[in-house]
């Protein structure tokens, strides 16, 4: 059963309404209890990081997921901010991230860029993966994905990059590490390449 | 599956059509019927060309000097899509291309109008339906019971098309249907007269909560009869006289135009394919996709084998049909609840609502009788 | 690379999706349920749907409209009209809406742009403003409640203080293009880019994709959104939705000279 956190953030509808067309089943999660059930897990989150990983502290989600997806090996994917929490801490805030994945988040430099109006990276962008993953299988990267952020992920480990996108300069779009995977777009607003995503996470 | 069904020999109309009959050779009389009193009078070939070229002409001529000098309407259903592409590329003619949306277009059949229309330079007009009104009489005839549940996008395609020649003097409308592909017909259980308007208005008095202000009513009286015999507009089906293989049309609507095909027939409309491939056989096992496998059987397009074959399988699609279901409730306004329980609620017909059938029954024997229409129309 | 967002945007109307000229004569275009589900399937880039009874009617939002277009949707949708509170804007979003416009709200109380942004993000917050010259000052205003109400604010001092507000995005609407099908008003687009660096969307005018094209051409990465250019086809206007397909969008990335 797929569990997505609902910890006030993200566009938990969507992706429900994707795995409902898909007829995968999913429960939705605000409560460490519930992560039982869970087989697999994803993680949106929009908005602040501070914001985002108190709410989970809050909620008692924090230690459960650590539980679930440190001890318990079970998949978890990441979206957006959700990616972002799996760092040990970003520019935007002060609070320490989950950090599953070696890394900080960072806001893009105002020298990569040319035009005044460059921030959020806000619209359809393309993703290079940068090794063999079943996560953007039978996807035709060419259509792209949906972006909305203006902080990257940005990873110690050369191995943890699962793919990196071009916003200025190259930066990592996607990471993974054994169980665990993040993605800073949004599958839930990516049309077909989105939905195919969340399906082979789902398959994994 | 009913265990007492019986199958035409020849085609795969069976006993769901509960007025068919079989001779000795368990051959069907929609088979029969088309051997004996159509295919005589069908010709594809120079006869046929030669027919259709004086009616070109015709059309060409009463045409001169006017903006166009036919009207099609365009559904973007193979059918209509070629008729166009022939209209103009082989004909030569100007038709006034014409689209009804009654709130059902699938993005396939958007797509290949947008191509055809594109493709042949040809400026497009349209009547978008009221919406709230056609949400209403569409819900009023699932409360009904009854099977012919197109009716209310089937009249208002008519309704419009006759009224919009009528506006803009055309005297000639070109119509898609065709021998090839439709020879065989919905028996009249399955699907009832869109012009019969005695069953309509029963329907629409029972059912309907709105006043339906803005739905184009138009009785058979007045198109059929007055427009057609007094004004002077008629209806002229070219695809009968050339030959019209449904493969060959697709494939060139495709390569030439980048026309996407359709799983299945009618399923230009969302609601034609839920109405047809699960609505109709699921509730009243009637299952259109016999009525024309039976058509292309009779026309050499399709082994009767193959139509077996495919008939084993359901007509929609299982891995979609919840969503497609909710989609519907929801267009309608009701709950999925509601829905299925229209489903579940027992099977009417035609025949339990007022109906101006006798009419229909001697008027189209007496244009039979003219040689005007072949086939039984039943 | 980046690429510029093209995005369809709907009026609903009595239920029903219409397009204004100028902001009046509502022509009716159909049911808003389908054409986004035909929007979705043409995988366009972002919708814009904005309720223009709403506020003028001073009622709530249609939830039960908005959720059923959410369903449909696997892009980033935008919604607008009769959103006053932080609590609107959070219930909207939660129905799977991406964006929550407002517009008469952040004129009549700029104030509720951060309550708002606290609530679901600035990210998720977007401004619309409707302009229209004032034939007799030359200058450029703010007006409400479908073109009825002219605040007599100044777009360009007005944006500024949007953006100093935590506003996501800005939405430029032209009153004097709209429907007008006669290309977008750069003008008015450059006095608004040069004080702000929020993402902007324009509104008003794309009677062609050539006019995207300019549009992109001159001012790069931007929100190019139509009513009538993805709604109407040909000289009669008939209604048929229509969306540049993938290659028809490359043509036009190329002709703009945008490398992507």
């Amino acid at each position: 059963m797929i569990a997505i956190i609902n910890y006030g953030s993200g566009n938990i509808q969507a992706i429900g309404n994707i795995y409902t067309r898909l007829n995968i089943p999913y429960i939705v999660v605000s409560e460490p209890e519930q992560l039982n059930e869970a087989t697999k897990i994803i993680l949106p989150g929009v908005g602040a990081f501070d914001q985002a990983i108190n709410e989970l502290e809050k909620s008692g989600l924090r230690q459960s997921l650590n539980e679930h997806v440190l001890q318990r090996k079970k998949n978890i994917l990441g979206i957006c901010v959700g990616m972002q929490l799996l760092a040990h801490s970003s520019e935007e805030g002060i609070a320490k991230g989950l950090g599953w994945i070696d890394g900080t988040v960072k806001k893009f430099e105002h020298s990569s860029f040319t035009q005044a109006t460059h921030l959020p990276h806000m619209g359809w962008n393309n993703v290079e993966p940068k090794k063999p993953n079943e996560l953007f299988e039978e996807v035709d990267l060419n259509f792209g994905y949906y972006f909305l952020h203006s902080y990257y992920f940005s990873c110690n480990q050369q191995e943890d990059i699962l793919s990196v996108t071009h916003y200025g300069k190259q930066f990592v779009s996607a990471v993974s590490s054994n169980n665990i995977y993040g993605v800073q777009f949004h599958p839930e607003k990516s049309h077909q390449a989105g939905i195919q995503l969340l399906k082979n996470f789902a398959n994994l | 599956m009913n265990n007492s069904v019986q199958i035409c020999t020849n085609c795969v109309m069976d006993t769901s059509d509960a007025v068919i009959t079989f001779d000795e050779k368990g051959v069907c009389d929609h088979c029969n019927d088309f051997y004996k009193n159509v295919l005589p009078n069908w010709h594809t070939d120079d006869r046929g060309r030669t027919t259709l070229n004086q009616i070109v002409e015709k059309i060409k001529k009463l045409g001169k000097g006017k903006d166009f000098d036919c009207i099609l309407g365009m559904s973007g259903g193979v059918d209509s899509s070629f008729l166009l592409h022939m209209a103009v590329k082989d004909f030569g003619l100007r038709p006034l291309v014409f689209h009804v949306d009654g709130g059902w277009n699938s993005e396939l059949a958007v797509n290949n109008i947008e191509v055809m229309i594109d493709k042949l330079k040809l400026d497009l007009f349209t009547e978008v339906i009221d919406w709230e009104d056609m949400r209403d009489f569409q819900l009023a005839f699932f409360k009904a019971g009854v099977p012919h549940l197109d009716i209310p996008q089937d009249h208002a395609f008519i309704a419009t098309l006759y009224n919009f020649a009528n506006k803009h003097n055309i005297k000639y409308i070109l119509n898609g249907g065709n021998i090839s592909t439709e020879c065989v017909r919905n028996p009249l259980e399955w699907m009832y007269y869109g012009t019969d308007m005695a069953q309509l208005n029963d329907i629409r008095n029972r059912y309907c909560t709105r006043p339906l202000k803005n739905y184009p009513f138009s009785p058979i009286l007045k198109h059929k009869l007055y427009l057609r015999y007094i004004k002077g507009i008629q209806v002229v089906k070219p695809l009968n006289y050339i030959p019209y293989m449904k493969k060959d049309a697709i494939k060139l609507l495709t390569e030439q135009y980048g026309w996407k095909e359709y799983p299945q027939k009618h399923f230009e409309s969302r609601f034609t394919k839920f109405y047809e491939g699960y609505w109709l056989p699921e509730k009243f096992g009637y299952d259109t996709r016999k009525v024309q496998y039976s058509s292309l059987i009779l026309t050499n397009q399709m082994t009767r084998e193959e139509a077996l074959e495919k008939l084993k399988l359901p007509a929609y699609d299982p891995a979609t049909i919840e969503d497609d279901f909710k989609y519907i409730a929801t267009k309608l306004e009701i709950s999925v609840d509601e829905l299925r329980s229209y489903f579940k609620a027992p099977n009417k017909s035609y025949k339990d609502y007022k109906s101006q059938q006798r009419m229909f029954n001697t008027g189209a024997k007496a244009l039979k009788l003219f040689g005007i229409e072949k086939a039984i129309k039943r | 690379m980046l690429r510029p967002r093209i995005i369809p945007c709907l009026l609903v109307h009595n239920k029903g999706l219409v397009k204004t000229v100028n902001f009046s004569q509502p022509k009716y275009v159909g049911d808003p349920i389908n054409a986004v589900k035909i929007f979705n399937e043409k995988e366009v880039d972002e919708l814009v749907v904005l309720d223009i009874d709403a506020t003028v009617n001073n009622i709530e939002p249609d939830y039960i409209m908005i959720q059923n277009l959410a369903v449909e949707c696997r892009m980033p949708l935008c919604y607008g009209g009769g959103v006053k509170t932080a609590e609107q804007a959070k219930r909207i979003i939660k129905l799977g809406v991406e964006k929550v416009a407002i517009s008469s709200a952040a004129v009549e109380n700029p104030n509720i742009i951060p309550a708002i942004a606290e609530q679901i993000g600035s990210q998720s917050v977007v401004v619309v403003m409707d302009i229209k010259k004032n034939l007799k000052t030359g200058k450029y205003e703010i007006w409400t409640h479908n073109a009825k109400k002219n605040t007599c604010k100044d777009p360009v001092e007005f944006a500024k203080q949007l953006e100093q507000l935590g506003v996501g995005e800005i939405t430029v609407n032209s009153i004097d293009q709209d429907g007008v099908m006669k290309g977008y008003d750069h003008n008015l687009i450059t006095k608004i880019r040069e004080v702000i660096s929020v993402p902007i969307t324009v509104l008003g005018g794309a009677g062609k994709f050539h006019d995207i094209e300019l549009l992109i051409k001159k001012f790069g990465i931007i929100g190019a959104a139509a009513g009538s250019l993805f709604v109407f086809k040909g000289i009669y206007k008939a209604v048929l939705i229509n969306y540049p397909s993938r290659q028809d969008k490359i043509n036009i990335f190329n002709k703009a000279e945008y490398s992507i």
